[in-house]
């Protein structure tokens, strides 16, 4: 079966959500955002080539955290005959009993409330789904991009004020994906707003970023958090859920896939 | 003739630091007799009830388990097994054995027999009247999940053995946690010392996607199907107004310090028509009145892809209150106490730390009458909307309604009809449109 994802090379910069967000800060000059639909859905999403560093070879991040539209996408599927059974079908996430968006929004807001291992189902669902492999960042990956977005200039309080959902901006709440300036490669939210999954050398639940409850010195390219009981405590159901954090509305993710 | 119970009060009463009767011996503290506890309803809540109430207190171990199905009764032993083998504090308080196993439609009564002194009641929602009736006719203290009925006559049930647990000194605790959240209840302690004024009025929303469905076994006859899918039949769940939406109308009592007396309200089956959802609605609208005049709207919806809300809002002669986060006007306040490691403040334990505390104190609380009402406000709200009808408190808590069927095998049970405003009528049995 044609799984082929349809891959655009767009001449500028262009975000699907109107209006559009403030713009790039204007250095380095953003290479190029591919615009990626998942089959057999109306859902889209952007991805931006970030340059290889020291034993990082270039790949492809996602412009934005990974959306609900995205995930509800993923969760709301049945899977369909072409897919894999037995032991490496993708399992859907379970129904959650309550609302893991808080209320706060959903269309264009980050997905949030997901553990680890939901983000990597997704990515899963999404590489089955387009024939092409994606993935979360390695810590290493996430770090990199991290240096790249915040190398030009210092990250001053008023130029994350300007970058970044945190604590003393965003009401304590998420916001919708890039309302905020993009970095310097083009990217949106990298911090704040939702904290993001990454894979860790050691294989432990970490979080990067920092996130919109995170006050603002301790979100940015530094920001670093393990996860920890307190992450589901509230889930009342012995066993606890493993789609949802109960008490995790910061944690999100963001995907990635290599270049050939 | 020291009973088990008084046993426990008299550790508490020298914990509490009162005088002793002459002739007892004092006994030092944490080395009082454990409360037994047994579990009725061994799905997951019902687990995870047993896991917070081993968390609550030391001096409590859970002994003995229930449950319809035996593959659900396996599972939980399973599940708090594997929590006993990770966890040495939960170990020392896990205390099943497979002669205190049971299952089977009796199983409750052998719980009750097993030699608890309180009992986890955990099943769906049609049980809980029964069971209730029985645990305290036993003589058990009892935790039980809400709600607590499904239809008047249920809720009168309920209301006649709460009273009985206050003449015999026996506790009832419900699962309407916010009662114990640090939250709920520090704003609306100031909101009943006047914070806000008067309450006037109210919105309280449950608004979320779908729940899970499990898909029909060929083997399953229908009364098995119908348990292992409760949430989608009226007589098992109270439909999901009353299942899950309880929870936000119970806040309403709660803060207006009343009952409604009147209901007018809509709802309807828009997107779970098929058949594996059994018959209950997936949206309700209810506008209730209370007796002081304050109006609270209602809404809640089971629908994939729509706007979620969920929470309590009120308006106040002079201010605003979200109890879950504070107030605002002149009053303005916000809950904002971090969370104290090794101090507990996940309300779903709380409301077993403070069950055990009170029974250890002699003053076991009763929430029986208090649960009941916020059972019947939802199952007022589900009426109004099936009816078509204004329903008053009056009319519903008499009403002849009895949508329990006696269950006592597994066998054909037909799915009742979808109800229908303007035919649907507020005293009818199970098979009644």
């Amino acid at each position: 079966m044609q799984r082929a994802a349809t891959l655009l090379l767009l001449a500028m910069p262009a975000c699907h959500r109107a209006p559009p967000p403030g713009a790039a800060e204007p250095f380095p000059r953003v290479a190029a955002v591919f615009r990626i639909s998942i089959p057999g859905t109306l859902v889209n999403f952007e991805m931006v080539q970030v340059p290889a560093g020291e034993g990082v070879p270039s790949f492809l991040m996602g412009r934005t955290e990974l959306l609900w539209d995205a995930y509800d996408a993923f969760m709301l599927s049945t899977p369909d005959p072409s897919e894999r059974s037995g032991a490496d079908a993708v399992a859907r996430p379970s129904r959650p009993y309550g609302a893991p968006d808080y209320g706060w929004g959903h269309h264009g807001y980050p997905t949030i409330s997901v553990p680890r291992e939901a983000a990597e189902a997704f990515c899963a669902w999404l590489s089955a789904r387009t024939g092409v492999q994606y993935r979360l960042p390695t810590e290493a990956e996430w770090r990199h991009a991290a240096a790249l977005a915040t190398s030009a200039r210092p990250l001053t309080r008023h130029r994350l004020d300007s970058l970044a959902w945190h604590a003393g901006n965003s009401g304590g709440t998420t916001h919708p994906a890039a309302t905020k300036r993009g970095d310097a490669l083009g990217l949106f939210d990298l911090f704040g707003n939702a904290a993001e999954w990454v894979v860790t050398g050691d294989g432990r639940r970490v979080i990067l970023g920092g996130s919109f409850r995170d006050p603002p010195d301790t979100v940015g390219p530094d920001a670093r958090a393990p996860q920890d009981d307190s992450w589901n405590e509230r889930d009342p159901q012995i066993p606890k859920s493993r789609w949802w954090l109960s008490d995790g509305p910061f944690a999100g993710f963001r995907i990635v896939r290599e270049l050939p | 003739m020291t009973t088990r119970r008084n046993f426990v009060k008299t550790g508490a009463a020298v914990a509490a630091g009162l005088v002793l009767p002459k002739g007892l011996h004092a006994i030092p503290p944490g080395h009082a007799e454990a409360i037994r506890v047994g579990v009725i309803g061994c799905g997951g809540r019902g687990t995870g009830a047993a896991r917070d109430c081993m968390r609550a207190a030391d001096g409590v171990e859970i002994v003995a388990l229930g449950d319809v199905f035996p593959d659900r009764l396996e599972q939980c032993r399973m599940n708090l097994g594997k929590l006993a083998a990770e966890n040495p504090a939960i170990a020392a308080k896990y205390r099943v054995t497979s002669e205190r196993c049971f299952s089977g439609f009796d199983a409750y009564q052998r719980v009750l027999a097993s030699g608890v002194d309180l009992v986890i009641l955990a099943t769906p929602p049609a049980f809980r009247p029964a069971h209730l009736a029985a645990a305290i006719a036993a003589g058990k203290h009892v935790f039980m999940e809400k709600p607590v009925a499904v239809d008047a006559t249920g809720v009168r049930s309920v209301l006649a053995s709460s009273e009985i647990a206050r003449q015999k000194g026996l506790a009832i605790v419900a699962g309407t946690q916010r009662r114990h959240s640090k939250a709920y209840r520090a704003t609306i302690e100031r909101v009943h010392g006047g914070a806000i004024g008067e309450v006037v009025s109210g919105q309280v929303y449950w608004n979320q996607g779908g729940l899970w469905m499990r898909e029909r076994k060929p083997e399953w006859s229908d009364t098995e199907w119908q348990l292992r899918n409760w949430l989608y039949f009226t007589w098992l769940s109270g439909d999901h107004i009353c299942e899950q939406h309880i929870h936000n109308l119970d806040v309403a009592n709660w803060i207006i310090g009343a009952h409604p007396v009147r209901a007018v309200g809509v709802g309807g089956r828009q997107s779970r028509t098929g058949a594996a959802y059994g018959h209950i609605y997936d949206h309700f609208a209810v506008d209730f009145e209370y007796p002081t005049g304050a109006r609270v709207l209602s809404m809640c919806r089971q629908i994939d892809g729509s706007a979620n809300s969920i929470g309590e809002w009120f308006a106040g002669t002079r201010g605003r209150a979200e109890p879950a986060k504070g107030i605002e006007g002149p009053s303005a306040w916000r809950y904002e106490v971090a969370d104290t490691p090794g101090v507990i403040s996940n309300p779903y334990v709380l409301e077993h730390v403070n069950l055990i505390a009170s029974i250890r104190a002699g003053a076991p609380l009763n929430e029986g009458r208090q649960v009941a009402e916020s059972t019947l406000t939802a199952i007022m709200g589900r009426e109004a909307a099936y009816t078509g009808q204004v329903v008053t408190w009056d009319e519903l808590l008499n009403a002849e309604q009895r949508l329990v069927p006696d269950v006592v095998a597994f066998g054909p049970l037909p799915t009742p009809p979808v109800p229908m405003p303007g035919v649907t009528k507020l005293a009818r049995t199970f098979a009644d449109v």
